[in-house]
């Protein structure tokens, strides 16, 4: 069966870019969201076991959504991507739980072994 | 219609680019003034230079005086970046850091060279790393000051710009609990825009 994976960004190249990004044999069943209500309403239809989120959308920024998260049973892997790569937005990210933080423009070579550790991806 | 020299997915493009772009110069710019910037989406507009002074208006909410700084760039791609606050913060950013700047908060020197330090780094950072993705590689001049305590009206004379259509890229940097905002905007005419349009193009094709 395939892996239910959200990807959240304002932007379309940005979506496209991570979309290109993904493993090519990684069998996955993607949704998208272009903000982050959208991205918490996925994550409540249970399509989010897996939670690609930018930080930096209209309608709920990432951390607005790590936030709501956090009130929630928090039950899915959250890898935020993000151009703000300041050390404290990662700090804020990964400590509003957050598992990893990759920078933008993302890469397959960044995202493997994210995959990898958290047995997403064989 | 100016805005629609961009289809909707150039524009989307160009607009995360510059959050690419802002990116890169929020963290200089942390590093320069050891506070956190709060980041929002860039905003991109094409628009006459009649109307730029009142688009940036409703971009920024400035309606009282400002100190620009403009830095102009050069590439297949050119234009000028300018790097726009409100007057009355900058003793605040001023009094907000240490070191050098810290001690002499009242000389006006002292903060021209703050303001030309913030915005040499949001305009290098932030234009080197749009063009980058655009592909190419910027020659900047030095940067000039627009004027100390001018409205927008004011940045924007026709005359002195001299180009009808221009892009706007609007990126706004906040510092956490702190009133003081910069907002960066870069202005391109018109035979820029086809460039910058042919390379977003150039972009999505490659995905």
């Amino acid at each position: 069966m395939s892996l239910p994976i959200v990807i959240a960004d304002d932007s379309l190249l940005a979506r496209k870019v991570l979309t290109k990004a993904l493993p090519e044999d990684w069998d996955v069943e993607i949704s998208y969201a272009s903000n982050g209500r959208e991205a918490l309403a996925l994550y409540r239809a249970g399509r989010a076991p897996v939670l690609f989120l930018d930080l930096t959308m209209p309608d709920m920024t990432g951390f607005q959504v790590l936030e709501a998260l956090q009130h929630e049973d928090l039950n899915t892997f959250v890898i935020v991507v993000s151009a703000d790569v300041q050390p404290r937005a990662q700090e804020r990210a990964l400590a509003l739980g957050a598992m990893a933080f990759v920078p933008k423009p993302v890469t397959q070579e960044a995202l493997l072994p994210i995959l990898k550790e958290y047995g997403l991806y064989a | 219609m100016p805005d629609r020299v961009f289809t909707e997915l150039q524009r989307d493009a160009l607009q995360e680019i510059a959050n690419l772009g802002m990116g890169q110069a929020a963290t200089r710019l942390s590093g320069l003034l050891n506070a956190f910037i709060e980041l929002s989406v860039p905003r991109v507009r094409v628009v006459a230079v009649s109307e730029a002074a009142q688009a940036l208006r409703e971009m920024t909410g400035i309606d009282g005086p400002v100190t620009a700084v403009r830095q102009g760039f050069r590439s297949e791609i050119k234009g000028e970046a300018l790097v726009i606050c409100r007057s009355g913060e900058i003793a605040e950013l001023g009094a907000l850091i240490g070191g050098p700047y810290a001690q002499s908060t009242r000389d006006a020197l002292t903060e021209q060279e703050l303001v030309f330090d913030v915005a040499n780094v949001l305009s290098g950072a932030c234009v080197s790393s749009m063009l980058d993705q655009l592909g190419r590689l910027p020659v900047f001049s030095q940067p000039g000051l627009l004027g100390g305590a001018i409205m927008l009206d004011e940045v924007f004379q026709p005359g002195m710009l001299a180009w009808d259509l221009a892009l706007l890229v609007e990126v706004n940097f906040a510092l956490e609990d702190q009133r003081f905002r910069a907002h960066l905007v870069m202005l391109m005419a018109e035979e820029s825009i086809h460039h910058v349009s042919r390379a977003i193009d150039a972009l999505l094709h490659s995905l």
